[in-house]
């Protein structure tokens, strides 16, 4: 343990919040769709990995970069609604351990088609947006990007959440499955917005990413367990749960990683989560029960 | 007499019919053809070990046995690959397991293959832990194996000290970063080792998970420790992280040094990096199409050139990484030279036969594509089946050509060190 508290450790903890924004859009889907379906897509890393291809070939083939990152947000949307139907519907009165095992299946489905149609390589959009500092401190503007973007994801699903008729009914729905339906609101088109607004969000964390990392048929399984991680903390459904979780898992990675070996720093974030969960098995914002 | 020459053309032509025509030779060959593995390299060399293995089929096979491969993909996870070694020895029942690109599942297979007395030929896995004290009979690896990599960086930095950066090797402050599998460890262990024993001043080591998703706090340590040289072992996506994340962060260095793996997918890089690769070192063995032919023995410089036509051929690219050299090459040693000597003069391909040829291995050095020669330590010496002869060259990719800048016998062209001035990561 070496902790030097100087400039540099400064830099430690604000990259922790740069990188808390994007895990915190990326557990917000995740979040949403099991407050309202009560299924965990154990594949939701794998949506945002083809909206980073959708974005990618958009990009390479033509299109401008803000056209392509909408094409690629609509494409896990649209990817989103269609798991919903082709998957998720079909099992939703199944036990909780169906649906978990098929939609990681899907995760291994989506893994295998994007290594057969997209092949091995590491794919980049070659965009560099540069960096900028102060005070000895330097931050990349893609970072930046990705913390502001994340943040106004967050603020515009929280508008439209609690502003719109279609945002006050899946909020009705995700606490009351039984009830609702019985009170005339179709839950299948509840469901199956909600699950294209979480492929959505899917999405605007894949342009995000494609800015920072590069493309390949695995890259899910680098932020994948993490983000599950995050939401379990925050508690399962708990969408202000998911974004504190983010910002505290962050900060463990990242001073972690400055006081110790870098690895030690996810180390001593799953250990956290660890113990916060045998604290609190529902997690931080979670409902016991 | 008609009658006599009619019956012993028939009764020959009847054993002609009724000998039994040469078995054939079952080869298991493993790699990662998916996962991150496959773009690090490991395709790379499944294709330059299926080259190898097309050639001596279309050549009439090796003493009349073809040679009939059962490829595997790993899928760049070792218990995949443990599996698939185990189904090709036990199920498909291979005459002999070759191929892993991953140190990581090298490491337990050849663990396993040994145990069991079965004959395995390790191709592209470099970690020396792999046979360091092991005392493996049955496993072989022509390969040059990770402490000569570890030992090449820090010899290269101390040698041109003076010359290149103007300080005494004291003054050279070095950083060594690695992926945390046998691969890396492996090399950063030597590294410190070799530094540390030629008096360079090592400010800071530190391992990392290949998948991690940041490597911002490793970056930012960097900038904190500020090295002259870097000497960096990793696979993709973490290579490619690292690089995007230090130049985001204004880190900056005189030399960055890699050792293999990602580092030799120089093409890759630049696709992502451009410019900004430009000077970067890579310790490997040679690409043979680098090689000049003429410094090596008859009939390389052609095996290389049909090896480098095929590959293209195959792949539709330009570019033939050092792993389709290292897959290739051997392969072509194992089946040009081991497993005849093992059919002529031990009786067969089986574990014994094919182990007695091996340890008769004497290629001096020059006589394989990649410039080294091949002859292995015996059983009950530390490296018991690691080739001695084996040696790793210095590259330096320079406006996107490779230049090998070192060992000095095979040079072709002098080191660019310190960075350049007005380079993405010169100071």
């Amino acid at each position: 343990m070496d902790c030097q508290l100087d400039i540099f450790f400064l830099e430690a903890i604000l990259n922790g919040v740069l990188l808390a924004g994007l895990l915190a859009l990326l557990a917000l889907g995740l979040n949403l769709v099991f407050g309202v379906i009560d299924v965990v897509w154990i594949c939701y890393a794998e949506l945002v990995m083809i909206g980073m291809y959708a974005i990618f070939y958009a990009y390479t083939g033509g299109v401008p970069f803000p056209l392509a990152a909408l094409l690629g947000i609509l494409a896990v949307a649209a990817t989103g609604a269609l798991l919903h139907w082709v998957v998720i519907r079909p099992v939703l009165d199944q036990p909780p351990i169906n649906q978990l095992l098929v939609t990681g299946g899907v995760l291994f489905f989506l893994q295998a088609v994007a290594t057969m149609a997209f092949g091995i390589e590491f794919r980049s959009l070659g965009i560099r947006l540069g960096s900028t500092g102060f005070a000895d401190m330097t931050f990349a503007w893609s970072r930046i990007l990705a913390f502001v973007v994340a943040l106004a994801g967050m603020l515009a699903l929280w508008i439209f959440l609690s502003r719109t008729f279609l945002g006050t009914a899946i909020r009705a729905i995700a606490q009351d499955r039984q009830i609702m339906p019985l009170m005339g609101v179709d839950a299948s088109r509840i469901y199956l917005v909600t699950s294209a607004v979480g492929g959505g969000l899917a999405g605007l964390g894949a342009v995000l990413m494609v800015l920072q990392y590069d493309i390949y048929p695995q890259i899910g399984l680098q932020f994948g367990p993490l983000i599950f991680m995050i939401c379990v903390l925050g508690g399962l459904g708990s969408m202000a749960g998911g974004f504190v979780a983010a910002f505290l898992i962050s900060q463990f990675i990242a001073v972690g990683g400055s006081c110790m070996a870098t690895e030690w720093g996810y180390a001593v974030a799953f250990l956290f989560f660890m113990v916060a969960i045998f604290i609190r098995p529902q997690g931080l914002f979670g409902v016991r029960g | 007499m008609k009658h006599l020459l009619t019956a012993c053309m028939a009764g020959l032509a009847a054993m002609l019919v009724a000998a039994p025509a040469a078995a054939d030779i079952k080869v298991g060959v493993i790699y990662d053809l998916t996962g991150a593995f496959a773009g690090g390299g490991s395709k790379a060399g499944s294709i330059g070990n299926k080259i190898a293995i097309d050639m001596i089929n279309e050549r009439g096979g090796v003493a009349g046995h073809k040679i009939v491969p059962f490829y595997a993909d790993a899928q760049s996870k070792t218990d995949v690959a443990i599996n698939e070694a185990e189904r090709l020895l036990n199920d498909t029942k291979v005459d002999v397991v070759m191929g892993l690109f991953s140190s990581a599942q090298c490491v337990p297979i050849s663990a396993k293959v040994d145990a069991a007395k079965k004959f395995m030929w390790l191709n592209i896995c470099v970690a020396t832990a792999v046979m360091k004290d092991k005392n493996l009979q049955y496993v072989f690896r022509a390969q040059v194996h990770s402490d000569q990599y570890g030992e090449a960086s820090c010899q290269f930095v101390f040698d041109h000290a003076k010359a290149k950066f103007g300080k005494e090797a004291k003054d050279i402050k070095v950083a060594v970063i690695y992926e945390d599998g046998p691969y890396g460890s492996g090399i950063a262990s030597t590294n410190e080792q070799k530094c540390k024993q030629l008096g360079l001043q090592l400010v800071h080591k530190e391992g990392y998970a290949a998948t991690s998703g940041d490597l911002s706090a490793l970056v930012t340590k960097l900038r904190r420790a500020q090295p002259d040289v870097i000497l960096h072992t990793g696979y993709n996506p973490d290579i490619t992280l690292f690089l995007r994340q230090a130049k985001e962060s204004g880190l900056k260095w005189g030399a960055l040094i890699g050792h293999g793996a990602g580092f030799a997918q120089i093409d890759k890089l630049y696709e992502t990096f451009k410019g900004d690769v430009d000077y970067l070192y890579n310790v490997d063995p040679v690409a043979a199409q680098l090689l000049d032919a003429k410094t090596l023995a008859p009939g390389m410089g052609d095996l290389t050139a049909e090896m480098v036509k095929r590959y293209k051929a195959e792949t539709g690219g330009s570019e033939v990484p050092t792993h389709a050299s290292s897959g290739f090459n051997q392969a072509w040693i194992f089946f040009a030279d081991v497993l005849p000597r093992a059919i002529k003069s031990h009786g067969g391909f089986d574990p014994e036969a094919l182990r007695k040829a091996a340890l008769e291995t004497d290629i001096p050095v020059g006589g394989t594509i990649q410039g080294y020669g091949v002859k292995f330590y015996g059983p009950g010496t530390p490296l018991s089946g690691q080739s001695e002869r084996s040696t790793p060259a210095i590259m330096q990719y320079v406006k996107g050509e490779t230049k090998v800048v070192a060992p000095a016998a095979i040079k072709t062209a002098d080191p660019v060190l310190p960075l350049p001035k007005g380079h993405a990561y010169a100071r």
